[in-house]
C-alpha cells in the first residue's frame, strides 16, 4: 500500500490556490474542464488499468449522467445538487447492470459490447429530440447563480479530490488488489478465491457512478448538453488522456487529462489537427511507452526514497 | 407490400455490402486475433480514394474502384508495419489490450485526420453506372445493382483466395497457429501484413461502392462499423462463411425493420439501433458469440 | 485429535461427468472421487482429458452433464471462486500467475479473500510459506521474473494461501529443472504428511511414482485404470493406451 506523500499533496494544493488567484478566467475553465475531465480519465483508469475492464461506454455515463439531472432539474425543480446526485445514482446503477451482464465478456467482445452501448445511447439521445432537444443542446440550468469562474473552480477541484481519494481508497484496498489481479490473469484470481462477480460489478459500478458525476457537473456548468458527449472521439479522447498520463496511475491519469486538456486549448487554432494529434500520441505512447508517459515520474515523486514494493 | 419488396431488394444488396464489410473484419480476427476497431476508417478512406481517384486522376468509376481497393490495401499494410508489429513478439504482454487500444486510438486519429484533408461536408462521387431498373413493382437503381453484383464478385474472390490459393492456405495456417505454421515455413509477419492488407481491402471495397448511394463523410465508418461487429459475432468471429450468411441475414432485416416500423421519422436512426440491439442480446446470450471457431486466446 | 479411526471420507466426487467441445468429447462419463489423506496420481496420453476434468472439479469449467460434489454438497454449477473458498487449491498447466504483481502481492491475493483477517497477520502467513518454498527472498520481485521451476512454487503458495484441504496440481513439474523439481517433490510430500490431500496430473512418471499411492489413468476422456501403481503398472488397457498414442 502506498503512502501518499503528504508535502506532495499539500504543495499541489498551494498550487492550485495560488493558480486560482493569478490567472484569468479563461484559463479558470480550462482548469475546470481539465478537472472534469481528469475524474473522467481517473474513473476509466481505474476499470480499465486496474480491473483490466477495457470499456468503451465510459462517455456514455458521463452523458447519462448530465441528462438525468438535467432532465430531472427541469422536469421536478428539484435542486441541482441532489439532480446532480440523482444522476450518479442513476449511473452506479446502471453500471452495475452493464458489468453484471459482461461478467462473461472478455476483452474484445467488452469493448466491442460496450462502443455499442455507448452508440445506442447516442441514437436514443439524438433520436428523441422532444425530449432532449437531440444535436441542437438541451439547455441546463447552471449550478451557481454566478457567471463568475471561481466558485465552479473550487467547486471541480473540491469533486476532483473527493473522486481521487475515494477511487485510490478503492485502488488501494483489498479490492484494489481483487481488481489488479483479475486483469493479470480471470482464471487464476477466481481460483485463489476472488469473488469476480463482485469485483468486476463494483469496479463498473465505482467508474460509472463517477462518470455519471462528472457529466451532470459538467452540464450544470456549460449549461447546455449534447449527445456528442457520449461520442467515439469524446470516448478517444478520455482513452487518449488516460494513457498518455498512464492507466494503472490514478494520479498520473489526472496529469495525462490537465495535460491533453492545455494542450488542445493552446493548439485551438488547429482545430481539428488537434484530435489528430491526440490520436497519434495515443498511437505513439501505446507503441513505445505502455505505461504512459506520466507514471514513471509520478512514481519516482510518491518514492523518493522508499523502496520498490514494500508492504506494511 | 411493393415497398416491403423494394425494402427487401435494397435490403439485399446492403447485407451483401455488410457481408464484404464483415468477411474483411472476420479476417483480421482470425488471422491477427485482435479486434480492428478502425476498420470503418479503412471502409471511410477506401470511399474516399475512389472520390479523388475520379477528381483528381481523372479516372473513370470502375477503374477508380480497383484503384481504391489496391490503396486500401496499401494502406493498411502500413498501418500494420508501423502499428502492429508487437503483435507477434514474445516480448508483448497483454496482446488483446494493445489491439483494442491502438486501433481505437487509430479510428479516432484516421476520422479526424479525414476531418481535415477531405472536410466536414458530404461528397458525392460519380455514380458507376447512372439510372434505375424496373421490373415491375421492384425498382432498383444501378448504382445499387452495382453494388450488390461488385459486392459478390469480391465475396466469391475472397472465398477463391482463402480456398484456392497459397496466399489463402498461408493466412488459414496462421489463423489456427502461428507457431505450427512457422514450422512450416510460412512467415507470419508476412501472414500478418497480408491479413490485414486484405482486411482493409475489402473494408475499402465496400467503401468504394458504397460513395455514390450514401456519399462519404469522415465519419461514415462509425456505423458500418458497429454493424460489422453485430455480424462478424453473430456469424461467429474468425468465420468467412458466418460472416456472409449473418451480413446478409442483417441486411436484409434491418431494411425490412425500417419498412414496418411505425414511425417513419424515427425509423432510420432506430434501424441502425436494432443491429446494435441484437448484439447486445447475443453477446449477453452467449459471450463468446454464436458459431464459428472458437476464440482463441491470445496469450 | 482422538484415537478414534478417522472415517473415508471423501473430499471431491465427480460424478458421470461428460464436456463437450465442438465435436471432442474432452470427458466421457467420468466417475472420480478423492478421499482424505490421498495422494492421487492422475496420467494419461495426451489429450486424454486429464485438464478438463481438473477444471470441472475446481469450477473453471461446467459440465455438460453429471455432477460435482465437495464434501457431501452439490457444487456442480458453483463458481470456481466460491469452491476455492470452501478449501479447493490448484495450479495451472501452464503458470498463472499475476505477472506483473510482485512475489508477496501474488501471494496476498488470496489471503485477502478472509475478510476478517488484518494484512498484517496475511503478510506474516504469505511470508511463511515463501519461506517454506524457498522463495522468500524473491519477495519484491515481479512474478514474471522468476523461473519455470519457482513460478511452480510460487503457484503452489498461491494456493496454499487458502489453506485447502485439497490440492489439485496441474503438472507441477512440467519445465521444471530437476533439482528444483525434487524440491517440489519434498514440499508435496511435507504437506501431504502434515495432512493435506493432493490429486496431481502429470506426465513425469518418475515424479508421480514417488509420491503417489493411487493411479488414476485416463485415456479419451474415460477412467481406463484406478489403483495402485503395481496394479496400473501391469494393466493391459493402460499399456495399450499409451501404445497407441
Amino acid at each position: 500500500m502506498r503512502r501518499v506523500r503528504v508535502p506532495v499533496v499539500l504543495a499541489l494544493a498551494a498550487a492550485a490556490v495560488i493558480y486560482a488567484q493569478v490567472v484569468s478566467s479563461y484559463w479558470l475553465h480550462i482548469a475546470i474542464v481539465s478537472m472534469i475531465y481528469g475524474i473522467l480519465a481517473a474513473s476509466w483508469a481505474l476499470l480499465a488499468g486496474y480491473a483490466g475492464q477495457f470499456s468503451f461506454g465510459h462517455m456514455a455515463f458521463a452523458s447519462l449522467g448530465g441528462y438525468t439531472s438535467a432532465l430531472l432539474v427541469q422536469w421536478t425543480h428539484l435542486p441541482i445538487p441532489l439532480g446532480m446526485a440523482s444522476g450518479t445514482v442513476v449511473c452506479a446503477v446502471l453500471g452495475s447492470l452493464i458489468g453484471w451482464v459482461c461478467l462473461r465478456m472478455r476483452g474484445p467482445y467488452l469493448a466491442i459490447f460496450t462502443l455499442a452501448f455507448a452508440e445506442i445511447v447516442r441514437i436514443i439521445l439524438l433520436t428523441e429530440y422532444a425530449v432532449t432537444n437531440g444535436p441542437a443542446g438541451l439547455r441546463v440550468p447552471h449550478l451557481l447563480g454566478t457567471p463568475a469562474k471561481l466558485p465552479y473552480y473550487y467547486i471541480a477541484l473540491g469533486l476532483l479530490a473527493v473522486c481521487l481519494v475515494t477511487m485510490s481508497a478503492l485502488a488501494h484496498s483489498r479490492w484494489g488488489f481483487f481488481f489488479r489481479a483479475i486483469r493479470e490473469d480471470e482464471e487464476a484470481a477466481a481460483a485463489s478465491g476472488v469473488h469476480v462477480v463482485r469485483a468486476k460489478m463494483y469496479a463498473f459500478a465505482a467508474a460509472s457512478s463517477f462518470a455519471g458525476l462528472a457529466g451532470a457537473f459538467y452540464a450544470h456548468y456549460i449549461g447546455i448538453l449534447t449527445p456528442e458527449l457520449g461520442s467515439p472521439d469524446q470516448m478517444g479522447l478520455v482513452v487518449a488522456m488516460a494513457i498518455l498520463g498512464g492507466i494503472e496511475s490514478l494520479p498520473a491519469a489526472v496529469g495525462g487529462a490537465a495535460g491533453v486538456e492545455t494542450l488542445q486549448e493552446a493548439l485551438r487554432s488547429a482545430g481539428a489537427w488537434r484530435f489528430v494529434l491526440f490520436g497519434v500520441l495515443l498511437l505513439v505512447t501505446m507503441r513505445f511507452f505502455r505505461n504512459g508517459l506520466l507514471q514513471p515520474a509520478w512514481q519516482r515523486l510518491m518514492h523518493a526514497g522508499a523502496s520498490e514494493g514494500k508492504v506494511t | 407490400m411493393d415497398y416491403a419488396l423494394v425494402q427487401a431488394a435494397n435490403g439485399l444488396v446492403l447485407g451483401i455490402i455488410f457481408a464484404v464489410i464483415a468477411v474483411g473484419l472476420t479476417l483480421v480476427f482470425a488471422v491477427l486475433k485482435i479486434v480492428n476497431f478502425a476498420h470503418g476508417e479503412l471502409y471511410m478512406m477506401g470511399g474516399y480514394f475512389a472520390y479523388y481517384a475520379i477528381e483528381l486522376l481523372g479516372l473513370s468509376p470502375f477503374p477508380a474502384l480497383a484503384a481504391a481497393i489496391a490503396a486500401s490495401f496499401l494502406l493498411a499494410a502500413l498501418l500494420e508495419r508501423t502499428l502492429l508489429t508487437p503483435l507477434y513478439s514474445e516480448t508483448t504482454e497483454r496482446k488483446a489490450e494493445y489491439g483494442i487500444l491502438i486501433t481505437f486510438g487509430l479510428s479516432v486519429a484516421l476520422r479526424n485526420l479525414a476531418l481535415i484533408v477531405f472536410g466536414p461536408f458530404p461528397l458525392r462521387p460519380p455514380s458507376f453506372v447512372a439510372g434505375v431498373q424496373q421490373w415491375g413493382p421492384l425498382i432498383l437503381t444501378n448504382d445499387r445493382l452495382v453494388a450488390g453484383g461488385v459486392g459478390l464478385l469480391v465475396l466469391m474472390a475472397v472465398v477463391y483466395i482463402m480456398s484456392r490459393t497459397a496466399a489463402g492456405h498461408a493466412l488459414d495456417a496462421v489463423s489456427q497457429s502461428r507457431e505450427s505454421a512457422a514450422i512450416v515455413g510460412i512467415d507470419p509477419r508476412l501472414a500478418y501484413t497480408l491479413g490485414f492488407g486484405l482486411g482493409g481491402a475489402l473494408a475499402g471495397a465496400a467503401g468504394a461502392l458504397m460513395g455514390p448511394i450514401f456519399s462519404l463523410s469522415p465519419s461514415m465508418g462509425i456505423l458500418p462499423d458497429t454493424q460489422a461487429f453485430v455480424i462478424v459475432i453473430l456469424g461467429g468471429m474468425g468465420s468467412v462463411p458466418g460472416s456472409i450468411v449473418a451480413g446478409i441475414l442483417i441486411g436484409l432485416l434491418e431494411s425490412l425493420f425500417t419498412a414496418f416500423f411505425p414511425d417513419p421519422t424515427r425509423a432510420l436512426s432506430y434501424s441502425n439501433a436494432f443491429g446494435v440491439l441484437i448484439l447486445m442480446v447475443i453477446l449477453i446470450l452467449r459471450p463468446t458469440g454464436l458459431l464459428g471457431r472458437r476464440h482463441m486466446q491470445m496469450e | 485429535m482422538t484415537d478414534s479411526p478417522v472415517p473415508d471420507e471423501t473430499l471431491i466426487r465427480a460424478d458421470a461427468v461428460h464436456k463437450r467441445f465442438g465435436g471432442i468429447t474432452a470427458v466421457d462419463g467420468v466417475v472420480f472421487a478423492a478421499r482424505r489423506g490421498e495422494l492421487v496420481g492422475l496420467i494419461g496420453p495426451n489429450g486424454s482429458g486429464k485438464t478438463t476434468l481438473v477444471n470441472l472439479l475446481t469450477g473453471h469449467l461446467a459440465p455438460d452433464s453429471g455432477e460435482i460434489f465437495l464434501g457431501g454438497r452439490q457444487v456442480t454449477h458453483l463458481p470456481a471462486y466460491r469452491r476455492a473458498r470452501y478449501g479447493v487449491g490448484r495450479t495451472f498447466q501452464m503458470s498463472q500467475l499475476f505477472r506483473r504483481m510482485t512475489v508477496l502481492e501474488n501471494m496476498l491475493v488470496p489471503g485477502l479473500t478472509f475478510p476478517h483477517l488484518s494484512r498484517e497477520v496475511i503478510a506474516a502467513r504469505a511470508r511463511a510459506h515463501l519461506r517454506f518454498l524457498g522463495l522468500n527472498h524473491l519477495e519484491t520481485l515481479p512474478a514474471r521474473s522468476l523461473s519455470g521451476g519457482q513460478q511452480k512454487l510460487l503457484e503452489l503458495g498461491r494456493a496454499l494461501m487458502l489453506d485447502p484441504t485439497l490440492l489439485l496440481l496441474d503438472e507441477p513439474f512440467a519445465g521444471v529443472h530437476p533439482t528444483l523439481r525434487d524440491g517440489i517433490i519434498e514440499r508435496i510430500l511435507q504437506l501431504h504428511a502434515s495432512g493435506r490431500t493432493f490429486l496431481i496430473v502429470d506426465h513425469d512418471i518418475e515424479a508421480i511414482q514417488q509420491l503417489a499411492t493411487r493411479l488414476v489413468v485416463m485415456a479419451r476422456g474415460r477412467v481406463i485404470a484406478d489403483g495402485s501403481p503395481a496394479d496400473v503398472r501391469g494393466n493391459r488397457a493402460v499399456l495399450a493406451a499409451y501404445a497407441g498414442t
